[in-house]
């Protein structure tokens, strides 16, 4: 059977399924929303560390190839309800807003991704509670000129551009409270960004990262952290953000200084949390219909994690990108392309 | 009553409860500010404050903790870049003197910052706000030192000494029995000369050294 399913349009479901349909396999690529892109398109990310390039340029040029290819069938708006049926020869339910169909495929890769942290359970940083405490995402959109604000950084509570602003790491990620104890891997970069980005915009505006540790792994995320300091006077203090109060209509921040050792409260006009990533729950769903094993996190864990990364704990199922654990873009898509590699040559 | 009553109310509860009404505030510091990073990078030897990522290879390896306990550029710099002022005042403002610029600090800096130099000025700029009410010994010294030679051009040890007990203000110890024969001694087996010679034209140096120290 030279059909694949490939459940997942984000970066890495795009990129499998474009390297499979050049392979001359025929896709079917099911996505439950009705766009393709992901998160990268739902938060409508605007550019990508290190090199500061914009997100469209990236993610636009793999939408277009899956869009283009003949090979691959787009079903948006559509999930799956039921499998039945074994390697070589699944039988999958697809459901859209006109009914449900049957398939056949040779195999399965699910690539159905991550979900941002959804901090409102950390209520000692007042999001949802607090205006002007936002996460990450929603700077993400904020900043790019296609965004709510047209690109503007803006206080949701009045409007005015924040003189002074706060950045949290680690929330809901290296926190046994949430039950999250891993780290989210993208947090330290993705924050550092933001703050170049507010800097070069709003030299004015004083931008302040309360961390534990800095984690710079990636290709130039060392450098590009060097660079906050040196070149944009990002104030980086070790030290995580403790609760977050309102002080004379203000709000007010406190953390502990811990290199000096001193507990701070630090009042600031907006407070920006660098939520984590947690699995999806189209993650979480697609694990319960296909039958393969989770961690214990609710990511999807693989058939061995040196030997066979893209397999899940069912033969002719695959599972690629940060449905796996916390991801970049980067390595989502090096994931998409090795799925792609691994199915190929088990259906030879 | 403690300061910070802020409060913290959710759904009408609030939850931080009455124990901040009679709890002592733990903060000890309030406001960061960006403020004297900015002064202390302007000055001379201070361009590379902001490189520092406080992994503390410099404190690590630095010549003077073994004799000058507290003595920590790691901490200096983190102190000024986060606007920790009054424990840099309170606490350090003695210290940060006694760096002997051996370099060993800046040789070994991952990030290229110039320890020495920054340490050098942030001690300018604690210098330039005032916040050392009385001159240490060493500073009364090294003053009247400098004037002399700025002056005359060269020492001369009699009205070096003189100076050094008069700007610290004991005279009167000078003049005392111990401090007299001490000088007395030195005068007769021609160690010291009770006046010094002159520079010819030192005036006109002078002047210059002085237009350019402005």
């Amino acid at each position: 059977m030279k059909t694949v399913l490939v459940i997942g349009g984000g970066v890495t479901g795009l990129k499998a399924s474009y390297e499979l349909a050049e392979m001359g396999y025929n896709v079917s690529l099911v996505e439950k929303e009705d766009y393709l892109g992901g998160q990268v398109a739902k938060h409508k990310y605007y550019k990508l560390a290190p090199d500061m390039r914009l997100a469209g340029e990236v993610i636009d040029p793999v939408i277009k190839s899956v869009e283009n290819n003949s090979n691959i069938k787009v079903h948006k708006h559509s999930t799956i309800t039921s499998l039945s049926g074994d390697a070589p020869e699944f039988k999958v339910k697809i459901k859209n807003s006109k009914g449900e169909s049957e398939e056949t495929f040779g195999a399965i890769v699910v690539a159905t991704g991550f979900e941002h942290f959804d901090p409102t359970v950390k209520q000692e940083y007042g999001y949802s509670r607090f205006k002007d405490v936002v996460t990450n995402a929603e700077i993400e959109e904020m900043l790019n000129p296609n965004g709510p604000t047209k690109g503007e950084l803006k206080r949701p509570s009045d409007g005015k551009t924040p003189k002074k602003v706060a950045i949290f790491q680690c929330v809901g990620s290296r926190d046994k409270q949430v039950g999250n104890p891993y780290c989210c891997r993208v947090g330290c970069v993705v924050s550092t960004k933001q703050a170049i980005e507010i800097k070069e915009k709003y030299p004015d505006t004083e931008v302040y990262v309360y961390y534990m540790d800095m984690r710079m792994f990636g290709r130039g995320w060392e450098e590009l952290y060097g660079k906050a300091m040196e070149e944009y006077e990002v104030i980086f203090t070790r030290g995580r953000g403790a609760e977050v109060t309102l002080k004379n209509q203000q709000l007010s921040l406190r953390a502990e200084e811990t290199i000096m050792d001193r507990p701070i409260q630090h009042s600031v006009d907006m407070i920006i949390l660098a939520a984590g990533q947690a699995p999806g729950e189209g993650t979480i769903e697609a694990a319960k219909i296909l039958g393969i094993k989770q961690n214990e996190y609710g990511y999807l864990a693989p058939k061995d994690d040196f030997l066979s990364p893209n397999e899940s704990s069912r033969k002719g199922i695959f599972i690629a990108g940060a449905d796996k654990g916390p991801l970049d873009i980067e390595n989502c898509i090096v994931e998409g392309a090795a799925v792609a590699a691994k199915v190929a040559s088990s259906l030879k | 009553m403690a300061e910070n009553t802020d409060k913290m109310v959710i759904d009408g509860v609030e939850l931080v409860g009455i124990w901040k009404e009679f709890m002592p505030s733990r903060i000890l510091y309030e406001d960061v500010t960006t403020e004297f990073l900015n002064e202390v990078k302007k000055l001379p030897g201070g361009e590379t404050i902001a490189k520092c990522y406080q992994c503390g290879t410099c404190t690590g390896g630095c010549t003077l903790p073994e004799f000058v306990d507290k003595f920590n550029p790691r901490g200096f710099i983190n102190l000024v870049r986060r606007g920790h002022y009054d424990l840099l005042v309170s606490d350090y403002k003695e210290l940060v003197w006694k760096c002997v610029s051996c370099n060993r600090c800046t040789h070994r800096c991952p990030k290229g910052v110039n320890t020495q130099e920054v340490v050098r000025a942030i001690a300018k700029f604690l210098e330039d706000r005032k916040v050392f009410g009385k001159l240490t010994n060493d500073e009364a010294f090294d003053e009247v030192f400098m004037d002399e030679v700025i002056n005359d051009g060269r020492i001369d040890e009699v009205k070096i000494v003189k100076d050094f007990y008069a700007k610290t203000g004991r005279l009167k110890e000078m003049m005392s029995g111990d401090q007299l024969s001490l000088g007395f001694k030195m005068f007769t087996s021609g160690r010291i000369k009770l006046f010094g010679g002159k520079i010819k034209d030192w005036k006109k140096v002078s002047q210059r050294l002085k237009e350019e120290l402005q």
